[in-house]
């Protein structure tokens, strides 16, 4: 029965993942032809790639390392000293992350757009807007992965270099002690800081003024790809993407993976009560990193009820609900509120229907398969691991390319759809919450249940989901989380459908010409509500954190 | 030359008041007391890793009752050997001196442990590395936070006298804390009690 189930989930699987980007593939492929060369060639010949590829390195590679410069003093503070409302701060230092980029872009825009600070004006200021954006986005995994390591760290270490001859200065200990205990740790978070940055999407639609990356080029010529005879460079533009994207992305996750792997010491531990030291001095770092982490939310708030008075003074603003109104009723370009609220919700609950119980089977067959096969277990498991080198545009094109375009009218008429590539993006984030949990379960319980006449069913009812039920919560929320706030892969898939989602309302909403008073009151209501509702999701999956590993959010 | 004069520490109750050490070089002196007695504190106080609350420590004449810990040329061993696990035993030694390493290491007994990884040392090899590099920075007092209190005791009572012979070879002031009358005994030239 349970390796049934074994052999149902990785099969389901495989079709979910394989068949959408494998038919995706085979279509460009019959317009562009085999040869990557030509693929990669088109992306710097073609007008609408070209410096792409340099422009999405040198920003994520910029981004990764303002990133590493604003988030490891940050760290250093909430890791070594004392602070009141400790989990508070660590919350609000990690909602940028958890917030879905649509609203970050939002919020940003509020801040430095047409109608707020207006810096956005020229190539030189949008780069800057875009790279601290990324830093703002990313900064909460670089404080995730070192400040478990700061603040548990035995301070014995420290003390003990204190009194010995090369450990008399900082830079002696810095060199010493701190930079080769906490460099894996900084690595294995920049390389996911650069994952992030160079396959961001939003940030980059709505922040730069005419640059593109990889990835919001492949969105863009979406449409036209993958039909022969019609705007063909563009299917050589999506493969030249793809697989320099799908290289990068896989390089990189693959030398986190090393990382953490080879970082074999044992690093001696004292409770963080032990470790923490009182320093005033700390506030210095710590309350700037709190408005910069909550700045761009509250803007997002703001500009919900700030409206621009077209008046005869003109040029003034008004504060009104006017906007969320308009959000509300929607217009005729524009489903209501409510609508793209539903749909969301429908997609979320498809979503976490199918990715948590996938999720959780793929992780119990992988734990089952290290027991008896740990080839076999290694292999899905990285099998598993798979989507997180496809970015949302390469998932959302999949579904496009591979199932969309197989018969265009049928499979806009099937509501459910975009529910797909959530599945493929959350269900491989459920298998790695649930696995070190599965793993970490004593057998012994189950054992006991078993020589007590507890039949499967009623162990896994009665035993391990209670035991799994931290993780479970956890999962279900993130899940619920990412597909709520999923844009990349949405926008690809439903902009030519009838369906919306939130982020596709508040991008559609921001779209709308500048001249409309509206446009953006509206767009920042719609992402208010979407950012409460992900706010709240966040804080009740901390409460049921009881450790932070520095691994997987 | 070691001299404290009229230590005292409180933190939530008095841990010690007015309390005066005088060491001479070679010198070695026991404190013997329970647990939360304070006598990690005192040592802590003494190399500089806590503050007092008054007194003053003198070292060869000069007061170093202000100077920060790295600059006051005390050594510590910890009651469990602090060593670097992303650096090797001969790594961990280069913090106190980057020549030296093999004689330092077979003085402790552990000749050709140079490229040794450090979690893979028992607990008596640890601090044996910890010893070594305590004595290679060549430390004007070695203070000995209760050393081998994690080992059994044939292997402890081995150190201690290993350890003794060491510090009086290098006429090296030490002051050992313990809760052990018959290590104190064995050790130490002076015992100094301390109570709750």
């Amino acid at each position: 029965m349970r390796r049934l189930a074994s052999a149902f989930a990785v099969m389901l699987y495989s079709m979910l993942i394989l068949i959408p980007i494998g038919l995706a593939t085979q279509r460009l492929i019959l317009v562009t032809g085999p040869n990557p060369y030509d693929w990669t060639k088109s992306l710097s010949e073609n007008y609408i790639s070209q410096n792409v590829l340099e422009f999405t390195l040198v920003q994520a590679v910029s981004s990764t390392l303002l990133t590493i410069i604003i988030s490891l003093p940050i760290a250093w503070s909430l890791g070594r000293h004392r602070w009141p409302f400790e989990s508070l701060i660590r919350t609000v230092l990690t909602l940028p992350f958890v917030i879905p980029s649509i609203i970050a872009a939002m919020g940003i825009l509020t801040i430095v757009g047409p109608y707020g600070l207006d810096i956005r004006t020229n190539e030189n200021t949008w780069w800057w807007t875009l790279i601290i954006s990324h830093a703002w986005f990313n900064m909460a995994l670089i404080i995730r992965f070192c400040e478990p390591l700061l603040s548990k760290l035995d301070p014995a270490l420290e003390e003990q270099l204190r009194l010995l001859p090369h450990g008399r200065t900082r830079a002696s200990r810095l060199k010493n002690l701190w930079v080769p205990l906490l460099l894996p740790s900084v690595v294995a978070a920049a390389c996911m800081t650069f994952v992030f940055s160079f396959t961001s999407f939003a940030l980059v639609r709505w922040i730069t003024v005419r640059d593109n990356t990889l990835e919001s080029v492949m969105a863009e010529v979406s449409s036209s790809a993958g039909i022969q005879g019609y705007m063909e460079p563009t299917s050589d533009i999506v493969m030249g993407a793809s697989l320099i994207q799908f290289t990068i992305l896989l390089t990189s996750l693959w030398l986190t993976s090393v990382i953490q792997r080879d970082r074999k010491a044992i690093l001696p531990q004292a409770r963080p009560e032990h470790v923490r030291k009182p320093n005033s001095r700390g506030w210095l770092v710590i309350v700037p990193a709190l408005i910069f982490a909550v700045l761009p939310l509250i803007s997002v708030v703001i500009g919900s009820f700030r409206i621009r008075d077209l008046g005869e003074s003109g040029g003034g603003f008004r504060w009104g609900t006017d906007g969320w109104n308009q959000a509300y009723h929607g217009s005729f370009s524009f489903a209501p509120m409510s609508e793209a609220i539903l749909n969301s919700l429908g997609y979320a609950t498809i979503t976490i229907l199918v990715a948590l119980p996938l999720g959780y089977a793929l992780a119990t067959t992988i734990n089952d398969l290290e027991k008896r096969s740990p080839n076999l277990a290694r292999l899905l498991d990285v099998f598993t691991m798979l989507p997180f080198a496809l970015s949302a545009a390469m998932v959302g094109l999949g579904v496009l390319l591979g199932i969309i375009k197989l018969d265009v009218s049928s499979a806009y008429q099937f509501w459910a759809l975009p529910s797909l590539a959530h599945i493929m993006l959350t269900t491989p984030f459920v298998v790695r919450i649930m696995l070190p949990a599965i793993r970490s379960l004593d057998n012994s319980y189950d054992e006991n249940a078993r020589v007590l006449g507890m039949g499967e069913f009623s162990r896994f009812v009665k035993i391990k989901i209670p035991l799994l039920k931290g993780s479970i919560i956890i999962s279900s929320i993130f899940v619920i989380a990412m597909s709520l706030g999923e844009f990349g892969a949405s926008f690809i898939v439903a902009k030519n459908s009838d369906w919306t989602t939130l982020p596709l309302l508040i991008d559609a909403w921001r779209a709308k010409p500048m001249k409309d008073p509206l446009s953006a009151p509206a767009s920042n209501a719609v992402a208010t509500v979407l950012m409460l509702i992900t706010m709240g999701l966040f804080m009740f999956a901390e409460r049921f954190r009881n450790n932070r590993d520095g691994g997987m959010f | 030359m070691l001299d404290c004069e009229a230590l005292t520490k409180a933190f939530d109750k008095t841990l010690f008041k007015n309390l005066d050490i005088h060491l001479g070089p070679g010198e070695i002196l026991a404190v013997l007391g329970p647990s939360g007695c304070g006598k990690s504190t005192l040592l802590r106080c003494i190399c500089g890793l806590e503050s007092l609350d008054s007194g003053t420590i003198r070292l060869n004449e000069i007061d170093i009752t202000n100077f920060e810990a790295e600059d006051r040329g005390i050594g510590l061993i910890f009651q469990r050997p602090v060593l670097y696990p992303h650096l090797s035993v001969s790594g961990n030694l280069s913090l106190a001196s980057k020549s030296g390493h093999e004689e330092a290491l077979e003085e402790v007994g552990l000749s050709g442990f140079e490229g040794r990884a450090v979690e893979n040392l028992s607990g008596g090899e640890g601090q044996r590395v910890a010893l070594a590099r305590a004595l290679l920075a060549e430390p004007n007092v070695l203070l000995l936070d209760e050393p081998f209190s994690a080992l059994d005791s044939d292997l402890s009572v081995r150190l201690l006298k290993d350890v003794r012979q060491l510090l009086k070879k290098r006429k090296c002031p030490a002051i050992l804390v313990t809760h052990n009358q018959q290590e104190a005994e064995m050790f130490s030239d002076r015992i100094l009690e301390m109570s709750d």
